[in-house]
């Protein structure tokens, strides 16, 4: 609770008349193969940036196992049946371009920028990654050995090793339950199932091309017909996966890591996803919460007590499920004492209307932060991946901020109430147990497991 | 080829300040920056870490704008803010709607004019920096290897050589006197540039830095330290402790030629040809073809930002179940061809166009897309403080794309040498690995 009387600033400047925020017009085309093409222009830089998006990630692949989307991206890039691994990493430093492949809960990627007068050329290479990837056996066999070592590595991360536990604690055994493979699982990857996976997922139906950059948006469109005209394949079928069960009662699981100097805590309850008709309700009750650098909780626990340097909460929105999360890795010995700030902000919001004032604030925050993906061609090139990957009308990016601005004290309460789960929320604390263990069960019934994620307790 | 060029004002107020202007009215948007030029490097004796701390303060309060206000002023007024300590220079940055650009204006006049903070608020950011040390260092795999292992083992001048995150006894030794005197002594108009990039007019840009910080009182010439370096005449290895990662790890530097040479240019592309990305050469034998590391790979780190020794690093994480030794002379493998045989003109080629991509890529650099500009306010800001020449932005591509096959190689073998360099191990308490080094 911040307890000090925050004086105000004198004689700061009023904010003169707003400037207009147009947003790039948008070429948007199917192609005859399916291929949906979205084009803008952008013109800061001699370069453009783009994405080669296929609506399909690791939760589709899961049933084969965890994390084979992402393999598949990865070793798709390293051999094609016109080019060998080392050929592709020289062409594309020929015409000054970056490119990497990967592959989230949800989707698959290509994601490449290169110099405007070398797009041709540049396209070429990505269509070809796209349609005639050859999945070389040394290559596969190589990036799986690295896998195996980037599996141990990230056990020894506690970020890594708090979101994991939070994702497995939210989803269970839906996809989402799982962020990366176990040791064993990427030991037991087969070639051919990169390549089924890549058959189904890489196919233009199931794909989406955002271009962004210095160029003419007709003439592009021409160019992006002429290149991955001649592809074809169709849509993969939908695999269902049933709802995950929703956990009640708060719970602390705490990641039990030796000589930890630091606890990462974060906390996390199911919420929505980002085609929900609440989603700006939720972003703006996020943003006075924890999501902004002048936000209750930053303001509290890192200004204040200072227990922090890095308090955040969000709002992960994945495609069938969302869910709030909030973070912060503090002092050994003030974890209970962070917590109980977390959950006193929590439960403030959810009891007591946001007064006119702040929620001006955070909604000029909100709304100003927005058009800031304007002002270059990769932040463009987000702001219009966001919509076209989550199906969001085409005034999205027009009307946001008019939406954000009509929201009212009691559209957060209620929204607070709905969302910021207090009384459900899970907790998964990263530390060396011989030092939190006591304050961890203050606030729930405790599980304890170690890095590898056997329980102890 | 098509070559950008950015339009450019620029000026001295008569108290010795710095403005630079770069108008481009395509999104309504203004970035604003304030540097100064101190860094961590020339932080006082007794005091590591002490320029970052201080960093923080700048954001606890000035003369009229107290404690919390100047975050909240900035988010309200629908913007993003933050500040970096690097070696050579601090940032103060904020990313605002246009109809903002004067009240952040006088956000970070008001702080350079008066910082006002007592004890209270010391107490609170030294914890602060405490945990952001933990979380990025103390608590991390790799944590600060090797940027803040490198120091120590390569350099003998206090100045390049102490910790910069700073020593917790350091930072608690820290009080309000020091706090006021660092302040005092190098956040004077005269020790600072002004930057405003994105949506204004360059008159008006410039007007408003009149009326907002030309009343701003100099200062004395700041007082720095000498940075210089003894000559390095043979190999230096030092060993750390890896205390939760599993893979061996080693981190080689060679000191680089001073900036804005020939030799400088030929390094940056030397760079380039051995660590750029999957096609760089140390990336591409290591990794992808001997397959001894799993990473490998860095760089000249900030090349336009630093404005004394500094190093072309690489880090490698490697499998246990090569020795030290052996990833190391596959390392080295590397460099003697590139010493004995250079690169070939088609090579350069490439690494001229991957240049020239990159450039504009560092100047569209917006941090994640949050602060549009940055990257531009950074080097023309540092072109500012160390060059007096802001225009560089636009010239200094031209002696990177005027390299010859010839600089390149006198370059390796002038500064790729073994009595040129820097190595640190980093090992793994627990892993198995056969330590031979």
């Amino acid at each position: 609770m911040a307890t000090r009387t925050v004086e105000v600033a004198t004689g700061i400047p009023a904010l003169a008349a707003e400037r207009a925020v147009t947003w790039p017009k948008r070429t948007k085309a199917r192609l005859s193969n399916g291929l949906e093409v979205i084009l803008a222009e952008a013109h800061s830089i001699p370069k453009f940036h783009g994405e080669l998006f296929f609506r399909s990630g690791n939760a589709a692949a899961a049933h084969r196992s965890p994390g084979l989307a992402e393999m598949t991206a990865t070793v798709a890039r390293t051999g094609t049946t016109r080019r060998a691994s080392r050929q592709i990493e020289e062409d594309l430093r020929r015409i000054g371009a970056d490119l990497s492949s990967g592959a989230g809960a949800d989707t698959s990627a290509i994601s490449f920028a290169g110099l405007s007068e070398f797009a041709e050329p540049l396209l070429g290479l990505v269509d070809e990654l796209a349609r005639e990837a050859s999945f070389p056996e040394g290559e596969f066999e190589r990036e799986r050995r690295q896998k195996l070592e980037e599996v141990k590595l990230e056990r020894t991360d506690p970020g890594f090793l708090a979101s994991e536990r939070l994702r497995k604690v939210l989803f269970g055994v839906h996809p989402y339950g799982q962020v990366s493979p176990s040791e064993e699982q990427v030991a037991a990857y087969k070639r051919e199932d990169l390549q089924a996976v890549y058959r189904e997922f890489y196919t233009p139906e199931n794909g989406i091309l955002l271009l962004v950059g210095d160029f003419d948006a007709q003439e592009m469109l021409k160019t992006a017909e002429n290149v991955f005209g001649e592809w074809a394949g169709k849509k993969p079928d939908p695999k269902p996966t049933a709802a995950p069960a929703n956990p009640r009662g708060r719970r602390v699981y705490l990641v039990h890591v030796p000589g930890a100097v630091q606890t990462q805590i974060v906390a996390g309850c199911h919420a929505i996803t980002r085609k929900h008709p609440d989603w700006m309700k939720l972003g703006l009750t996020n943003s006075l919460y924890g999501g902004a650098f002048n936000s209750r909780l930053v303001m509290n626990i890192r200004e204040d007590k200072g227990y922090t340097y890095s308090p955040r909460s969000g709002v992960n929105a994945l495609r069938q499920h969302g869910f709030f999360s909030v973070s912060a890795a503090v002092r050994n010995d003030v974890v209970a004492a962070s917590l109980a700030e977390i959950f006193y902000e929590m439960d403030k919001l959810r009891s007591v209307p946001v007064p006119v004032p702040e929620l001006a604030d955070a909604q000029n925050y909100l709304s100003g932060v927005f058009s800031m993906g304007l002002a270059t061609q990769d932040g463009l090139l987000s702001q219009l991946s966001v919509v076209a990957l989550n199906e969001l009308p085409d005034n999205y990016l027009e009307t946001y901020r008019q939406k954000v601005r009509a929201l009212t004290p009691e559209d957060l309460l209620a929204t607070a109430r709905k969302y910021l789960d207090s009384a459900n929320m899970q907790i998964v604390l990263v530390g060396d147990r011989s030092q939190i263990e006591e304050q961890a069960a203050l606030f729930g019934e405790l599980e304890i497991y170690d890095a590898r994620g056997a329980r102890l307790h | 080829m098509k070559r950008l060029q950015i339009g450019i004002e620029n000026t001295k107020l008569a108290n010795g300040l710095d403005v630079v202007i770069a108008p481009d009215s395509a999104a309504p948007v203004v970035t604003v920056g304030v540097y100064y030029k101190i860094g961590f490097r020339l932080e006082p004796q007794g005091r590591s870490g002490f320029a970052h701390l201080f960093e923080h303060m700048m954001f606890q309060g000035s003369a009229n704008a107290p404690k919390m206000q100047h975050i909240k002023l900035v988010n309200s007024s629908g913007g993003m803010l933050n500040g970096s300590t690097s070696y050579d220079v601090t940032n103060y940055y904020e990313a605002v709607p246009s109809n903002a650009l004067e009240r952040i204006l006088w956000l970070e006049a008001d702080r350079m004019r008066a910082l006002k903070v007592d004890d209270e608020n010391l107490k609170n950011q030294r914890d602060v920096v405490k945990e952001e040390v933990r979380v990025n260092v103390m608590n991390q795999p790799y944590g600060g290897f090797p940027w803040l292992d490198m120091p120590p083992v390569a350099f003998r001048n206090w100045a390049n050589a102490h910790n910069f995150y700073g020593d917790f006894a350091d930072l608690d030794a820290a009080d309000l006197r020091d706090v006021q005197a660092f302040f005092k002594s190098y956040y004077v108009p005269n020790n600072a540039v002004l930057l405003v990039l994105g949506d204004v007019k360059a008159e008006e840009g410039i007007a408003l830095a009149r009326k907002y910080f030309g009343e701003i009182p100099a200062g004395p010439p700041p007082p720095f330290a000498d940075p210089s370096e003894p000559e390095q005449k043979e190999e230096r290895r030092g060993h750390v402790e890896e205390k939760f990662g599993t893979l061996p790890a080693m981190a080689i530097g060679y000191t680089i030629p001073q900036r804005r040479t020939t030799d400088w240019c030929a390094m940056a592309l030397l760079d380039q040809a051995l660590q750029g990305g999957r096609a760089g050469r140390i990336h591409r034998e290591l990794v992808l073809e001997k397959q001894i590391a799993v990473e490998a790979g860095g760089g000249i780190d900030d090349l336009f930002g630093y404005n004394g020794p500094t190093q072309m690093t690489t880090r490698i994480l490697h499998k246990p179940e090569y020795s030290s030794e052996a990833t190391l002379e596959a390392f080295d493998h590397v460099i003697r061809d590139v010493r004995e045989n250079g690169i070939s003109s088609d090579e350069l080629e490439q690494l001229k166009v991957k240049w020239r991509s990159d450039y504009y890529a560092t100047l569209e650099g917006g941090r994640g897309g949050y602060m549009p500009k940055y990257g531009l306010m950074h080097l023309l800001a540092c072109f500012t403080l160390f060059d007096n020449e802001p225009q560089l932005v636009n010239t200094i591509l031209d002696g990177f794309l005027a390299v010859t096959r010839d600089e390149i190689e006198a370059a390796a073998r002038k500064y790729l040498r073994n009595e040129k360099r820097a190595i640190v191990f980093r090992t793994p308490v627990k892993a198995s690995a056969k330590e031979a080094a």
